[in-house]
């Protein structure tokens, strides 16, 4: 069973999409939202096989919702758009697949048995998402859990990043949020937010640096404007000091 | 006088006493100086043909008759912006000047006479002229005959200048109503509201036949008061309300449950002429801004009413306010330089934030567009 979740802040649009796609021999709909948060939350919850996103959207857009999963867990995206000659040129460059409205159930049919080939195949929604941060280069916001729910919180506000295992602690200046998601994965989302790594296992907010104290073996300390001191591995320094220098 | 029958002038403002340039004034008084010259050269030549007379006597003469002439052509100058309202009826404009010509006479006489005969006395001379009744009979014959001649003149020139006036004007009009219709033309055509709007059509006619009918018709209708080629700056405000309604009913096939419409309108103003085109910016901003931004049901309020001596009709939307650093979009310039256009300063469009939404407000003078 081929299960999807669809996204579309207009009713009759989403309605549409919801029939078509359960009338689909071996597809189901476990999930439906009318704007890009509750929709990141649908898949963080559901861990779908296929999301339809429409692509303008309240709270977030549907390229927005994509830039923020986790390339090799993302579920096969469909974007869904009514008029968006930018973005479409960005789908044919890349392959994604997507629905120009208003479709009819040919076009539809099409799609579909896309999907199920891409999904014998074993294809994650990895494209898409590379798609999604790249049309939206600077993510100045990222989604994080709160409890049982998700929520936005400025890349701005990040003070550091602790990677554990496969979780990444987020550090804010009130408090942490803990995401499944590599280092690697979420510098490379928050992309030109002013972010470094520093360390293996850790990467901070250029604008969050108060100080630095050199160590013996050419380590360095990293004194955090709020007190809390990282350190600085010597692979790292040069970038850094690269960076900071600008 | 409605100004749907009047198409060309409705939009005309006109500003009293401000209308004429400088340079018709200047115009008028370049003639004035010619002629005044004149006269004082053909007194000149009459006296070289009269050796009892002195030098300076023509000066006298002529002089005393143009400085007072001067004094009541200044006044003429003055007040004319006061009857510039009547320059397309000739004959109130002639009348309203010509019921000073008894005052004109007596002041006329009265003045020239008692310089002419101060200076003769002072140089130890008698003027000497006619017997006061034919002084009086003459010298009225004479005025009556220039000020007819100066009146034309100034007809003429102020004529010209409220011609160019109106036509620059109407070339105004005509620019940003092309631009209004453009504008409208864009956002009924604008991608993102007809293939959105197709799909919605598309999406019903699979669950509810006559619904989806009833949008196709709407659709229709308002891309025909797009298209169609509007010659009228004015139309009722009952046409523009219709449009607002087209445009509003499939807003809210599309957002169902998100929208509800509140409309309070006042009857006795719906037949009011309002600047065609000129509401439905507004209607769009609620949207885009207001609606398509959050999953909030959002009210809309649509009021139009009288309010002493003025149209004003509000645009106003709940749950979203104004971003800190609002500017106006090209909407909402285009509907504010027509405004101007056409009612002058006594029209104005407003938009802030009010009771926890924001709302656009338009406020045109009843009294109608013409001066």
């Amino acid at each position: 069973m081929i299960r999807a979740v669809i996204a579309d802040d207009e009713a009759p649009a989403r309605e549409k999409l919801e029939r078509w796609v359960a009338e689909q021999p071996g597809m189901a709909v476990v999930g439906s939202a009318e704007d890009g948060l509750s929709v990141a939350q649908c898949i963080e919850r559901l861990r779908p096989d296929v999301a339809f996103l429409d692509v303008q959207m309240p709270t977030l857009s549907g390229l927005q919702v994509a830039a923020q999963l986790e390339p090799s867990s993302a579920p096969l995206i469909v974007f869904v758009t009514a008029f968006d000659e930018h973005a479409v040129n960005a789908f044919d460059l890349n392959a994604i697949d997507y629905l120009l409205k208003p479709y009819d159930r040919d076009r539809f049919a099409r799609t579909v048995q896309r999907v199920r080939e891409r999904l014998q195949a074993h294809q994650s929604g990895a494209r898409a998402v590379a798609v999604g941060r790249s049309w939206a280069p600077s993510c100045e916001r990222l989604l994080v859990p709160e409890g049982e729910r998700l929520q936005l919180i400025e890349a701005s506000s990040i003070e550091w990043l602790e990677a554990d295992d496969n979780y990444v602690h987020v550090h804010t200046a009130t408090r942490s949020y803990l995401l499944r998601r590599t280092l690697q994965d979420l510098l490379s989302q928050l992309g030109e937010q002013g972010f470094m790594r520093i360390h293996k296992s850790t990467a901070v907010n250029l604008g969050s640096i108060g100080s630095l104290t050199p160590l013996f073996k050419g380590d360095y300390e990293i004194h955090l404007r709020n007190g809390r001191t990282l350190r600085l591995s010597r692979r790292y320094r040069e970038a850094l000091f690269a960076r900071m220098g600008q | 006088m409605n100004a749907l029958s009047r198409p060309l002038s409705a939009g005309i403002h006109t500003d009293d006493g401000a209308t004429f340039s400088p340079k018709t004034s200047t115009t008028l008084w370049a003639l004035w100086a010619a002629f005044w010259l004149l006269m004082i050269g053909v007194a000149i030549e009459d006296q070289l043909r009269n050796p009892l007379t002195r030098w300076w006597e023509p000066f006298l003469t002529e002089g005393s008759s143009a400085l007072v002439s001067t004094g009541w052509m200044w006044l003429a100058v003055r007040v004319r912006g006061r009857h510039a309202r009547y320059l397309d009826r000739p004959l109130i404009w002639f009348a309203s000047y010509l019921r000073w010509l008894p005052l004109i006479f007596i002041t006329w006489i009265t003045a020239v006479y008692a310089i002419r005969h101060g200076v003769y006395a002072a140089a130890g001379r008698t003027y000497e002229h006619p017997g006061w009744g034919f002084v009086v009979v003459y010298e009225s014959l004479k005025i009556t005959y220039n000020t007819g001649l100066w009146l034309g003149v100034l007809f003429g020139i102020d004529s010209y200048g409220q011609w160019q006036l109106q036509w620059r004007r109407l070339l105004q009009t005509q620019k940003a109503l092309a631009e209004a219709q453009l504008a409208q033309l864009q956002g009924q055509l604008r991608p993102h509201f007809l293939f959105n709007a197709l799909n919605t059509v598309s999406a019903l006619m699979h669950t509810d036949v006559a619904r989806a009918d009833r949008l196709v018709a709407a659709l229709g209708d308002l891309l025909r008061i797009s298209l169609r080629s509007n010659e009228h700056e004015m139309t009722p405000l009952a046409e523009e309300l219709r449009t607002l309604e087209l445009y509003a009913g499939i807003m809210q096939e599309r957002f169902r449950n998100r929208v509800t419409l509140d409309w309070q309108i006042d009857r006795t103003v719906i037949d009011t002429p309002v600047p065609a085109l000129l509401l439905q910016p507004l209607l769009e901003n609620v949207f885009k801004h207001g609606v398509e931004r959050t999953v909030a049901p959002v009210r809309i309020q649509i009021g139009a009413r009288r309010e002493s001596g003025s149209l004003e009709i509000v645009v106003s939307n709940s749950g979203s306010t104004l971003a800190p650093k609002y500017r106006d979009g090209v909407g909402f310039r285009n509907c504010r330089e027509r405004l101007a256009i056409i009612y002058g300063s006594t029209a104005s469009l407003f938009v802030h934030n009010e009771d926890g939404g924001v709302a656009a407000r338009v406020s045109i003078p009843l009294a109608g567009t013409l001066p």
